[in-house]
């Protein structure tokens, strides 16, 4: 490290000279990747519209992403809820506005936490499974047997993973939701004493179409991203176990930064869309 | 049938094949040869076009593959029958589903004529009793045995190739595996297979292609490999003798 600070110091031309050809095949080989993965997430959308479709990949598909991560998504979903409901409550109640407990927490999961939170189960438990899956089928020629065969393999594997996420996700959304509101519920009557019926009352009231909007679209956006990703990362595999697990890893901690990147993006574009004042 | 005219391949920085030129025809047996990273396999990969060479030409029946399309390629896959290294069967399909694959790709056959005619593919390996498992429960010989019938199951290939089929093996499976790739032969068909057990190459081919560092260092038949003085064939040549006497 002294030396290369040495060096640069010394001889900052000489130093950016040698390194210049090192850089530009760097970012050649980012467009490169980006140019590839831009490739498959719009063929693998577009796979959804056209013949022969695969029918029973994508039944298949659907029950290992929605079915498969139902338990998960409503464990997880349920205690979310409850723990925020307990923080909010401990909070307002402080500030003797413990009655919007119910209008807090119903805001904060409908808009953001519950499209969030699904969003980053799914990633850990459908993107990695698909990125391995896929992966592992590269590295088995698999995936070249297909095109031996005469078989797309982006219809056959990437289109059915797509849009299996893109259905799915917003239905586990949902779920996942209700079932937070519920716990969020539970904690507000039975542990804080506050009204049920104000409590339901206040989630009814901002189950207006500006928050149920805002939070319906997160989803379906997300679902894209995620099987897109995992599904890029799954094909450009390489390098046995050791590759496998670099694939999967990366397929998951980039899905996870996409989220979160894509959350804040359209959140803005959303409240400035439906007018909301910030 | 097949003619590679100075052909190049690399793996980003790495470069796999330099300059390859040979042709091969429709009933030759062909053994390529060579240590591991020699471009063994990438020579079967390009002529099926599932890797483009990175400059020269691919002919195949008179035709240069390296300029077509993905939907174009399947018309020149369909004039061979390829077998990945361990079979490469689909994990989330039982043996039945795998060998009945390219017949519900590439036919219209009802249910009932695909059960008969995977089964009848399944007998002739002897593995009619396995139509119902997974690959995950097949041995190293059953997969590949599998494989090469879903192989052949869709259409009559003009050729076939093989990648390391007997790799892992053991004398009994090799030797099963063997005879099956003489038997798919018969009828005048060749083949090329790529592998680094001589003993298994001796056996099924006539002509032999070495390669090393990505260049053709041999193009013979066996007695001209038998005396040829490079030292990495007479490195081969001696495994070929020590299983013999052994």
């Amino acid at each position: 490290m002294r030396t290369l600070f040495k060096n640069v110091i010394e001889s900052p031309w000489a130093y950016l000279v040698n390194y210049l050809p090192m850089m530009n095949k760097r970012v050649k080989e980012f467009v490169h990747d980006l140019q590839d993965f831009y490739l498959l997430s719009f063929q693998g959308l577009m796979g959804g519209v056209r013949r022969p479709l695969y029918v029973k990949d994508w039944i298949d598909q659907m029950d290992y992403a929605g079915s498969g991560s139902l338990l998960i998504v409503l464990l997880i979903s349920l205690f979310i809820g409850m723990a925020l409901s307990l923080q909010l409550s401990a909070e307002l109640s402080r500030l003797g506005l413990k009655m919007y407990t119910g209008k807090v927490v119903g805001i904060s999961i409908i808009r953001e936490i519950g499209p969030v939170l699904t969003a980053l189960i799914f990633a850990g438990r459908v993107g990695s499974g698909i990125a391995s899956e896929l992966g592992s089928m590269v590295l088995g020629h698999q995936v070249d047997t297909l095109r031996v065969f005469g078989v797309d393999p982006v219809k056959k594997l990437v289109t059915p993973r797509i849009w299996s996420a893109i259905i799915m996700l917003p239905v586990l959304t949902i779920i996942g939701d209700a079932v937070s509101l519920f716990g969020a519920y539970y904690i507000a009557v039975f542990v804080s004493h506050q009204s049920g019926t104000f409590f339901w009352s206040s989630i009814r009231d901002i189950l207006i179409y500006e928050n149920v909007l805002a939070g319906a679209m997160k989803p379906f956006l997300f679902g894209y991203l995620i099987a897109c990703i995992s599904c890029y990362m799954g094909l450009s595999t390489r390098g046995g176990a050791i590759g496998l697990r670099r694939t999967t890893t990366r397929a998951v901690v980039l899905s996870f930064i996409a989220i979160i990147v894509a959350d804040f993006i359209l959140t803005r574009v959303l409240l400035y869309l439906l007018g909301f004042t910030v | 049938m097949i003619t590679f005219d100075r052909v190049s391949f690399s793996y980003g920085s790495r470069s796999i094949l330099q300059d390859l030129s040979f042709s091969v025809q429709e009933n030759e047996r062909v053994a390529i040869l060579g240590g591991s990273g020699d471009g063994k396999t990438t020579v079967l990969k390009l002529i099926i076009g599932l890797l483009r060479p990175d400059s020269g030409s691919i002919w195949i029946d008179g035709e240069e593959i390296t300029t077509k399309t993905e939907e174009e390629l399947r018309d020149v896959r369909i004039k061979f029958s390829m077998v990945f290294q361990e079979g490469a069967l689909f994990d989330s399909l039982s043996v039945k589903e795998n060998v009945a694959f390219p017949l519900r790709e590439y036919t219209h056959l009802t249910e009932e004529a695909i059960d008969q005619k995977v089964r009848e593919l399944l007998r002739r390996v002897g593995l009619e009793e396995a139509i119902g498992q997974m690959p995950e429960e097949l041995s190293g010989g059953m997969h590949r045995r599998v494989a090469i019938m879903r192989s052949v199951a869709a259409f009559e290939p003009r050729m076939f190739l093989y990648d390391e089929p007997t790799t892992g093996l053991d004398p009994i499976n090799a030797d099963l595996i063997c005879r099956l790739i003489l038997d798919l032969s018969r009828d005048g068909g060749g083949f090329i297979i790529v592998t680094h057990k001589m003993f298994d190459a001796f056996r099924l081919a006539k002509r032999f292609i070495f390669l090393k560092g990505g260049r053709i260092i041999f193009d013979g038949d066996r007695e001209a490999l038998r005396s040829s003085p490079l030292p990495e064939i007479r490195t081969f040549l001696r495994e070929l003798s020590m299983e013999c006497n052994g």
